[in-house]
């Protein structure tokens, strides 16, 4: 059974640069399975759930998107996909046997760069995590944190020795993360990383990293490469966390302050009622 | 708390048998699991052995994967460091902040004795079985349950040991039960016992793991 909350939020399904111009395949998603298909190269691509009924359908950020239960409002904006110059990167899915919760709050997380991603995203002894802001902003409902600044050793495939870079996060939808970081060869600008997490059962998911980059230069297959290469060093973290589920109560984990973005989250997921993926304590 | 409550329950009382000792080298974390219940098992550079539940307090990562420097043992996840008695003394993240002394691992109850390293659910008085005259030879894993194992062993019970002969060699078997299907045992010979002797009782109990596991997949042997 999945809860209401999760059925009217949207999710990403394929990739459209894998799809072909005619095809019909099956996915899951949230435990149940869907038929996409288009079923000749100027039709729109059509997705039905396990009853046949017809669901809503995206195509948006180089992927495809639903909503099992019907949306309750539009796909979220991401202005950067709009913006001139920018370089849009998708990289393929890393299927993780997490919960997709745990999988976004990875995401959110710098404090973990040091030991999980050394020398690369980051290395000791800068470990320090600074105050940072964490908001839910009212008018978009999506959780925030920003001025988040962190030493790394080589923050982008595109950069030279180390940096401070500064990191801002967004969460627009519960499975879905982005994050704005220093771009090193435009300083005035900031890169654009993003996950977007297929939930296939609560603790089973696919992530689909999709990037939006000021990088002319870098090969894609590079890109692609270094994306991989981080997110496999996060999957041996996330596949070896317990509990799988994501707890929402307090009690269970200990947070600190480098941890005020994942508590912002957990509570956000509370308050909307999302609890696939999430261990609750009984009442 | 309730992790407590479950390794209580889950654990069989008394000292169980988790590795030989020499299988435990300083500065390194392993993980065990008795019961099913899952532990990290580590030996620091003052030469202590100590097992804690399997999970940072933190965000649950398994402490298994971390690392040993000194006597702390470090999670891998965020770097958080935990001294020989459970106490968080570091979270890299925030450098200046002393933990709270509320941010603890779980422990469990672990002696080094006869070559062997032993845990046993909650606090226990007694002292981990005699093993006086006996020498650590291998620790070997079956895929087979508790009676398979026994009957291929041709063991018989004395004092809580398992004893059998492998030829002319007589053995000591420790049973460690990671779940009902999956048993370690770990084994030793008289302290006397030659090379060649120690050889052939190795080469005696990898043909006994193959007569409890049977020819075919799980649960299709007779």
């Amino acid at each position: 059974m999945i809860p209401d909350a999760a059925r009217h939020e949207w999710y990403p399904v394929a990739m459209l640069s894998e799809l072909a111009p005619s095809f019909a395949q099956d996915t899951v998603l949230l435990g149940e399975r869907l038929r996409i298909s288009r079923d000749a190269p100027d039709l729109p691509i059509r997705i039905t759930g396990p009853d046949g009924a017809r669901c809503a359908v995206a195509t948006r950020y180089g992927h495809l998107w639903t909503s099992p239960g019907g949306p309750k409002a539009g796909l979220f904006e991401i202005p950067e996909a709009a913006q001139p110059g920018r370089r849009f990167v998708d990289c393929g899915a890393v299927r993780v046997r997490c919960s997709p919760l745990r999988a976004v709050e990875n995401f959110l997380d710098v404090a973990h760069f040091p030991f999980v991603h050394t020398d690369i995203l980051g290395a000791e002894p800068h470990t320090e995590v600074e105050r940072y802001d964490v908001q839910v902003r009212e008018e978009s409902d999506e959780v925030w944190a920003t001025k988040v600044r962190f030493f790394q050793p080589m923050a982008a495939r595109s950069a030279e020795g180390g940096i401070v870079t500064d990191y801002a996060y967004r969460v627009p939808t519960p499975t879905v993360a982005l994050l704005y970081k220093t771009c090193p060869p435009r300083p005035e600008e900031r890169d654009v990383i993003a996950i977007f997490v297929q939930p296939l059962a609560e603790d089973l998911c696919d992530v689909w990293p999709w990037m939006a980059l000021f990088d002319d230069t870098t090969p894609q297959a590079d890109l692609v490469q270094f994306q991989q290469m981080i997110f496999l060093q996060d999957r041996s973290i996330l596949e070896n966390q317990i509990p799988r589920l994501l707890p929402l109560d307090p009690g269970l984990e200990t947070p600190t302050r480098a941890d005020l973005t994942s508590v912002a989250y957990r509570r956000w997921l509370k308050k909307r009622g999302y609890t696939y993926g999430a261990q609750t304590v009984p009442a | 708390m309730a992790e407590m409550s479950l390794i209580d329950s889950e654990m069989s009382p008394g000292w169980t048998a988790v590795s030989l000792s020499g299988d435990l080298p300083a500065l390194t974390v392993m993980p065990v699991t008795v019961g099913g219940v899952d532990l990290a098992l580590w030996r620091g550079g003052s030469g202590v052995a100590r097992a804690w539940q399997d999970r940072c307090p933190h965000r649950g990562m398994r402490l298994s994967h971390g690392f040993v420097r000194g006597d702390r043992l470090t999670c891998i996840y965020h770097g958080w460091s935990y001294g020989a008695e459970g106490a968080c003394l570091r979270i890299p993240a925030h450098p200046d902040l002393e933990p709270p002394a509320t941010i603890r691992t779980i422990p469990v109850a672990c002696r080094e004795a006869g070559g062997i390293v032993w845990v046993a659910s909650g606090a226990t008085a007694d002292l981990p079985p005699d093993l006086t005259g006996w020498a650590p030879l291998r620790s070997l894993t079956f895929a087979a349950d508790r009676a398979s194992v026994i009957a291929a062993l041709g063991a018989r019970d004395e004092a809580g040991i398992l004893h059998t002969a492998a030829g002319g060699t007589d053995l000591a078997v420790l049973l460690q039960a990671r779940a009902a299907d999956e048993i370690t045992a770990h084994v030793l010979v008289p302290e006397t016992a030659g090379l060649a002797a120690r050889i052939g009782a190795v080469r005696w109990l990898e043909t006994a793991r193959r007569r409890a596991e049977g020819p075919g997949p799980r649960g299709i042997a007779a």
